[in-house]
């Protein structure tokens, strides 16, 4: 479900502004962060301190969309990737000179502690919140772009951008807003993963490549593909460890290789 | 807050020192040969990881060698010449180790070497040194093939390594955990890189030997930088284990204890063996936990040097001082580091030269005190022998962090491997 979120914000950036961003990692990371800071540092009450990191992750987005990737939105691909994988490395370091490089643990909260018995197998309830939530961010997303003006303005700019703008579509402050939005998605992945993970540099890029496999594998700028490819690339980790502890490691790249064979343009893919 | 303080005050130190060595540098030419230098300080050269996710592991480093200089150089130095330092990040990429050494010993003009984190680093550095010919002493990198195969099986002497092996952590569980005849059913959760499969691979040797009811029912694989170990947990869990070794350390190591803690795990199981548990930044990640007693005291831990044993003099007079300097506790790369500094100086007093090969000599067979007990340089493959207990994770009043209680102190020289080596199975 972490996955999700963060391969759900991947894929909308690209989708509609065309940029395969490098550094989503990194707001997944800075959203963790964040949360940390809130939650144990100035003890903030847990769903708050989720939501200032969302805001505060928001800000962060807005910077780097208008001032770095407004750039780059015409150039070519490589181009894009040199300059956000260099953020990657800047925050990473960033982050450092801030919290320090030690790894951070932030205690869990105490109502999400302990666990229920499924089949004769504990399993936690954090784990069950953190599904709930993923579903709840899929189903808000759902709504959002299929049933709202804002979706449908989002939908329409991602399939012609001259169009959109010629209708009269805001197109920099819509995909000012969109990669906010991406960003936000990135911090509560991040966020809501504090309880049971670690703070640290470098979890944001620990992520992001599962992230690219899961948007390759599901389609390059879908949601749908991107939810699919989330729970495809979970369960087969999970079997994968249970049955073939030997190779599960390349199994969701064979599947990402199978996929780009016999359809390049990912599952769900136009 | 006093850790971001005695960080800043360590760069701002780190800045002079930097210009220190940077004037230095206009004042006297080094030349590649040792034997023209007359007077003038001694220059070691360092290197770890110092930037990266595991950048807290360089800075144990140079905050331990720094502090041993210091002190070093506020008795007069070592032959009435004082130590100087430049400490490098290796990046813990091979290549960047080797350009680093290079400069050092080329450009800069380093006597001795010591530092480097990663074990892959250290093996490609082993036959540089042969060329640049300086000693270098390794104190984390623990591949035991550095020792072995580079220094026993193709004689490079330069090496040496101050810090334990990998294998380290496969035999002392095994030794300790015999002890317990209701485990009998062992699973692992380790590295997916040489250093798991080694201890996994001892760890299953040693135990048949001591143990031959014990069986080992699952094993679960998990790559660096596993963030979410749930799956692997289940896995093992499957199988329902008495008892759990793994390797998975600093970061890692603190999210896979958490989250085995969320999935009930010490409900069900007798013992969980957290090999580089002892190290405090470890500790310091599982201290709530610890505090409620979650564990209920199942949790077994060791390290390459934890800071409550020995109790000797040395080791407190080094504890108090490096919490005085640096405003945190010493984790085991901090002691390493900092009695490398002490081997040099021992060195370089025996030899009463810079001179290589009498260093080498010098350092052969020697028996020094440091804060973690006296270690021996074994002559056959340059490994210094010492001590490492493994014990209990416990809460002690004397201390605002969790330690290792229940000390089991087994003696290194009695099951550290020994020549002729045979190949460990380092795979799966």
């Amino acid at each position: 479900m972490y996955l999700w979120l963060l391969a759900a914000g991947l894929t909308l950036v690209f989708g509609v502004l065309g940029v395969l961003n490098f550094a989503h990692g990194s707001f997944f990371m800075l959203g963790a962060y964040a949360a940390f800071t809130f939650y144990e540092k100035l003890g903030i009450n847990f769903f708050l301190s989720i939501f200032l990191s969302l805001v505060s992750v928001g800000i962060i987005g807005v910077i780097f969309e208008r001032f770095f990737l407004r750039k780059i939105y015409d150039i070519d691909l490589p181009y894009q990737l040199i300059l956000t994988f260099g953020f990657i490395l800047i925050f990473d370091d960033l982050v450092k000179m801030i919290w320090g490089g030690v790894a951070m643990i932030p205690p869990m909260p105490s109502f999400l502690e302990g666990n229920f018995s499924i089949l004769g197998r504990p399993y936690p309830f954090y784990n069950l919140f953190i599904i709930f939530a993923g579903l709840a961010v899929a189903i808000v997303l759902w709504l959002l772009l299929e049933k709202t003006w804002w979706g449908r303005m989002i939908r329409a700019s991602a399939s012609d951008r001259e169009m959109a703008s010629a209708i009269g579509i805001n197109i920099p402050v819509l995909f000012t807003t969109v990669f906010i939005f991406a960003a936000m998605l990135a911090a509560l992945g991040g966020a809501l993963g504090t309880p049971v993970r670690v703070v640290a540099p470098g979890i944001g890029t620990a992520m992001i490549i599962q992230a690219f496999v899961i948007t390759v594998i599901g389609g390059l700028g879908n949601l749908k593909g991107a939810f699919v490819g989330a729970l495809i690339v979970g369960i087969l980790t999970s079997y994968g460890i249970l049955l073939f502890p030997i190779f599960e490691l390349f199994i969701i790249f064979v599947v990402m290789v199978i996929v780009l064979l016999v359809k390049p343009e990912g599952l769900f893919g136009k | 807050m006093a850790k971001n303080i005695s960080r800043r005050k360590f760069l701002k130190n780190a800045v002079i020192g930097g210009a220190a060595i940077g004037s230095g540098l206009g004042s006297y030419r080094i030349t590649y040969g040792q034997a023209k230098k007359a007077a003038g300080p001694i220059k070691i050269g360092g290197q770890g990881a110092i930037s990266g996710a595991h950048a807290d592991y360089g800075w144990q480093m140079t905050a331990g060698s720094t502090m041993a200089i210091e002190e070093i150089n506020s008795k007069g130095g070592v032959l009435g010449r004082k130590l100087e330092m430049k400490f490098m990040d290796e990046e813990l990429k091979p290549a960047t180790a080797v350009k680093n050494a290079r400069y050092l010993v080329t450009d800069w003009g380093a006597d001795v070497l010591f530092g480097v984190d990663s074990s892959g680093s250290a093996m490609a550095l082993g036959p540089v040194l042969a060329e640049l010919n300086r000693v270098h002493i390794f104190c984390h990198a623990a591949t035991h093939r550095l020792t072995e195969e580079l220094v026993a099986q193709r004689r490079i002497p330069q090496i040496f390594r101050i810090s334990v092996p990998t294998y380290q952590d496969g035999i002392l569980p095994a030794l300790i955990m015999e002890d317990f005849p209701e485990i009998k059913r062992w699973a692992g959760i380790h590295e997916d890189y040489e250093y798991g499969y080694v201890a996994w691979n001892t760890f299953k040797e040693t135990m048949k030997k001591v143990r031959p009811d014990v069986e080992f029912v699952s094993i679960a694989w998990a790559p660096f930088w596993t963030m979410d170990f749930s799956s692997h947990i289940a896995a093992v869990m499957a199988e329902k284990p008495d008892a759990i070794h793994t390797t998975k350390w600093a970061g890692e190591g603190v999210m896979l204890i958490r989250q085995a803690l969320t999935m009930g795990v010490f409900d069900n199981i007798k013992a969980w063996w957290q090999c580089m548990g002892g190290s405090v930044d470890v500790l310091q990640g599982i201290a709530r936990e610890v505090e409620a007693d979650k564990f209920k005291g199942k949790l077994w831990a060791s390290a390459r040097y934890i800071h409550n044993y020995p109790v000797t003099p040395e080791n407190r007079a080094f504890v108090e001082k490096f919490i005085k300097r640096w405003g945190r506790y010493p984790n085991y790369s901090a002691e390493t580091s900092y009695s490398s500094i002490y081997v040099i100086k021992a060195a370089v007093e025996k030899a009463k030269s810079l001179e290589t090969e009498k260093l080498i000599a010098a350092i052969e067979g020697m028996e020094i005190m440091t804060p973690a007990g006296k270690r021996y340089f074994r002559p056959e493959d340059h490994q210094a022998v010492y001590n490492v207990p493994g014990g209990r994770v416990i809460k002690s009043p004397d201390y605002p962090l969790p330690i290792l209680g229940d000390l089991r102190v087994i003696p290194a020289k009695d099951y550290y491997r020994h020549p002729p080596f045979t190949p460990i199975s380092a795979t799966k």
